[in-house]
């Protein structure tokens, strides 16, 4: 029977292969893979073709000795193990099953086969995809040469770690099945594994407090001493022995030679066949709790493949509008209005004001703390970083717009509205939401800036004068960079459906960057004539009317480009959007 | 009411739509019948300018649905066979965000007979998700009632529903077309559309094979005999096959 079940696997692996070098005959396939396969070799082979330069990347990542990166990693690695086998243990709140797909439900729970059989399908199937991950893992730790070993080792030591991990979340799903059907609830079982866990960080506490010793300055002086301190603490007590599989599972893969895997493979392999002997003698009626989570994963799926967001975990009750909308008035405004509501809950005005007065707030504490006073640095530093994130990332994030609305298209269409009005409306809520986190951010900025001083920082005024500036260009900034995802979308819908909806695969990480590279060059392309105008205006008329003025006129002139470029792009867009025949582009 | 002359449509070298012409006065309802692939759900789709056509004129309540998209669509509707509904807005707000959309005011007092006509008032503050196969529909059809349209094109409108719904559906049919909207509709349950349709179009490979009502049509398919039923007609018409 199990022969059946090799070839569902195999002739499935089999086909995905075919279906995707198939679909390389069309060029948003074909130039999608060429760029994938680029970034794929930039960013993960060539490291390992330069044995002396990946070391050196090694050294310069860690900037430790490769006994000290080693035992760091073994003792980080291990806490990560732990922390997952704890949520393995701790998250399901109700009967978890074994993660089978509708089909695979469909064909193999009425088929005539064992319970042991399907766990040994469920075992197998999930082989196929630890392979893929060992060896994509390992190409990306290779890059860090301090660890040693070879690519043998270190591909069989992250199947020996996968294979455990999903053995055990394997092994915890069927007990927690059996604990729940014995009539355990989920808030006994999640205070024993919690409980547990206290125990033994209460025990490590202790002993830290009694034989070690409290962290002292010198502990807390850099990342070394740090380092070693909590490698002291990892390394005995309670904690030392609950880590202890841990660490034996991740030996293989941190073994510095061949001699080292092949002493350390021994342990690991124990416990993986302890592992396996769990999974295999739980005899436990999964399967009902199995289909619940086959219908909530294709539920999933088809609301991914449909480009919309993953269905609500309790569908029932709606929100409260973000505000009243009456019959007549303009058109656009409803589509904000139901973007809006298509937005995250906590996201509304109330959340900005908080987070604004605790900004304020703590801006005014650190300043009136001489010793906190230098932290104002790092907030400045910070805020920056998240404009710029904001800025650059956000347009992917917020989806609130036409991306959001195309699978309703066809319904789009029939509305009583210009294509540029659809355009247009479609943009509002997620400048809406991105403007507000930019501008928190430009008040994080400013502030830190304002309350830090010193000569750099400038006069009141001309701080004013730039901080009201870049909040008017922050909008219609925002609102070019969401120009170009929604461009995308009704000049190459083929393009963005497949990048939705038609699954991974190295093409289709090449098409994203695609994308992302003609965000940034259309953003630069857009920001030349403001900046470029905003350059001469400065350097021509700060002589005359001083450098605020000249500023806040530049300002005014970039703000002018920039609406008057967004006008443009959504009267292109909304031209394009009205032509568009979505049928014929799916079919190409 | 509705007027097509000489529609055409096609996917790059595939015809799905072949000069087809016809028109439909107010209080008529149009059956669009035809084989898998006739091209039915191309043209209501050209027809609610939802795809551009190929070629050929459409004009829905005077207006060209090429020249003047925004005045076409003010006067119709469009219920395609799935339910496209906003999974984040309730019952009640999709008709909010529609009223706005049309222009309809005092929406609430318009919305909440045609909630209760169409037996979904108890879930108007319902996400769709809470929403049965046929609920959803039903929220779509209300959605596009709201604003009382002059031409409606339901694409299978019976699919999902149950047989009370059907019957109300037909029901609803009628009463707006006794109303004096023109009305398309296409439907493979053809013992349905006899029920409700005034004329029938028959389609095959997007060429029309025969128009005009049911009568008429009867008449061309019969070869003299009596009683024919659509069905029949159908069958005869299109050859057995697409």
């Amino acid at each position: 029977m199990l022969s059946a079940l090799l070839y569902l696997q195999l002739t499935s692996l089999k086909n995905v292969v075919l279906t995707r070098l198939r679909r390389l005959r069309q060029p948003k396939y074909f130039f999608g893979a060429i760029v994938g396969a680029a970034y794929f070799w930039f960013f993960f082979f060539r490291p390992i073709g330069v044995g002396a330069r990946a070391a050196q990347f090694g050294q310069a990542a860690g900037g430790l000795p490769a006994t000290d990166f080693a035992e760091m990693a073994a003792a980080l690695g291990a806490l990560a193990m732990l922390a997952y086998a704890t949520l393995a243990w701790v998250l399901p709140t109700e009967k978890p099953g074994l993660p089978f797909s509708e089909a695979e439900a469909a064909f193999l729970f009425p088929a005539p086969l064992s319970r042991r059989k399907l766990i040994h399908f469920k075992l197998l199937s999930s082989q196929s995809r630890i392979l893929f991950t060992s060896l994509f893992f390992t190409l990306l730790t290779k890059r860090f040469g301090s660890l040693g070993g070879s690519a043998v080792t270190h591909a069989m030591g992250w199947w020996v770690i996968l294979s455990v991990l999903s053995l055990h979340a394997a092994g915890a799903v069927l007990t927690l099945t059996r604990l729940m059907e014995g009539g355990v609830s989920v808030r006994r079982r999640r205070g024993a594994v919690l409980g547990l866990l206290a125990l033994a960080v209460g025990v490590t506490v202790a002993w830290v407090w009694q034989d070690l010793r409290a962290p002292t300055d010198a502990d807390m002086a850099g990342f070394n001493p740090l380092r070693s301190y909590v490698l002291t603490v990892l390394n005995g007590g309670a904690i030392d022995w609950l880590l202890w599989p841990c660490k034996l599972v991740l030996g293989p893969f941190l073994a510095k030679d061949m001699a080292g895997f092949l002493s350390a493979l021994g342990p690991a392999l124990l416990i993986l066949g302890a592992h396996y002997f769990w999974v295999m003698r739980m005899n436990v009626a999964f399967e009902e709790a199995s289909l619940g989570v086959a219908e909530k994963r294709g539920a999933t799926i088809a609301a991914w493949r449909a480009g919309k967001r993953l269905p609500r975990r309790t569908p029932g009750k709606g929100r409260r509008p973000p505000f009243a909308l009456a019959g007549p008035g303009r058109a656009e405004l409803a589509l904000l209005w139901k973007n809006l509501l298509a937005a995250p809950g906590w996201l509304n005005p109330r959340l900005f004001v908080v987070v604004a007065g605790l900004i304020v707030a703590g801006c005014l504490i650190l300043e009136g703390q001489p010793e906190w006073r230098a932290m104002l640095r790092l907030v400045g530093i910070g805020a920056g970083v998240a404009g710029a994130y904001i800025l650059l990332l956000g347009p992917q994030l917020a989806r609130q717009d036409l991306r959001g609305d195309l699978p309703n298209i066809d319904i789009l269409k029939t509305y009583p509205l210009a294509g540029w009005q659809v355009v247009l409306g479609g943009l509002l809520a997620p400048t809406a939401i991105l403007s507000g986190l930019l501008w928190l951010a430009l008040l994080a900025g400013g502030l830190a800036v304002h309350l830090r001083g010193g000569p750099a920082a400038g006069a009141l005024g001309t701080q004013l004068t730039a901080w009201v500036c870049l909040v008017l260009i922050a909008p219609p900034l925002v609102a070019l960079q969401l120009l170009v995802p929604n461009a995308a979308t009704v000049l190459f819908p083929g393009w963005f459906q497949s990048g939705a909806a038609r699954g991974g695969g190295i093409d289709v990480m090449g098409q994203r960057l695609i994308f992302m590279f003609g965000q940034l060059f259309v953003l630069l392309l857009a920001m030349l004539p403001a900046g470029l105008a905003a350059l001469v205006l400065i350097l021509a008329f700060k002589w005359l009317i001083g450098t605020a003025a000249a500023v806040v006129l530049a300002a005014v002139a970039v703000l002018v480009i920039l609406v008057g470029e967004l006008w443009c792009g959504v009267w292109l867009i909304g031209v394009r959007f009205e032509k568009i025949d979505l049928s014929a582009e799916l079919r190409a | 009411m509705i007027e097509i002359e000489s529609l055409y449509k096609n996917y790059g070298t595939f015809a799905a739509v072949r000069g087809l012409s016809f028109a439909v006065r107010p209080g008529e309802v149009l059956g669009l019948v035809g084989p898998n692939g006739a091209g039915k759900t191309s043209t209501l789709r050209c027809l609610a300018g939802i795809i551009p056509a190929s070629g050929g004129m459409v004009r829905i309540a005077g207006h060209d649905v090429v020249a003047d998209p925004v005045a076409a669509k003010r006067s119709l509707a469009f219920f395609p066979d799935e339910p496209r509904l906003f999974e984040y807005l309730t019952v009640r707000q999709h008709l909010n965000f529609v009223a706005r959309l049309y222009g309809v005011a005092d929406h609430e007092a318009l919305a909440q007979p045609l909630l209760e006509e169409l037996e979904i008032a108890e879930k108007a503050d319902e996400l769709p998700g809470a929403l049965s196969r046929g609920m959803k529909q039903k929220l779509a059809i209300a959605c596009g009632l709201l604003h009382s349209p002059k031409v409606m094109f339901f694409d299978e409108p019976l699919t999902g529903l149950d047989p009370l719904g059907i019957r109300r559906m037909k029901d609803s049919i009628l009463k707006r077309a006794r109303d004096g909207a023109a009305i398309v509709l296409s439907s493979h349950l053809l013992h349905l559309l006899q029920e409700v349709c005034s004329h029938v179009l028959i389609l095959k490979k997007g060429e029309k094979i025969a128009d005009g009502t049911l009568a008429e049509v009867a008449a061309r398919f019969s070869n003299g005999e009596t009683g024919v039923g659509l069905e029949e007609i159908f069958i005869r018409a299109t050859g057995g096959s697409a």
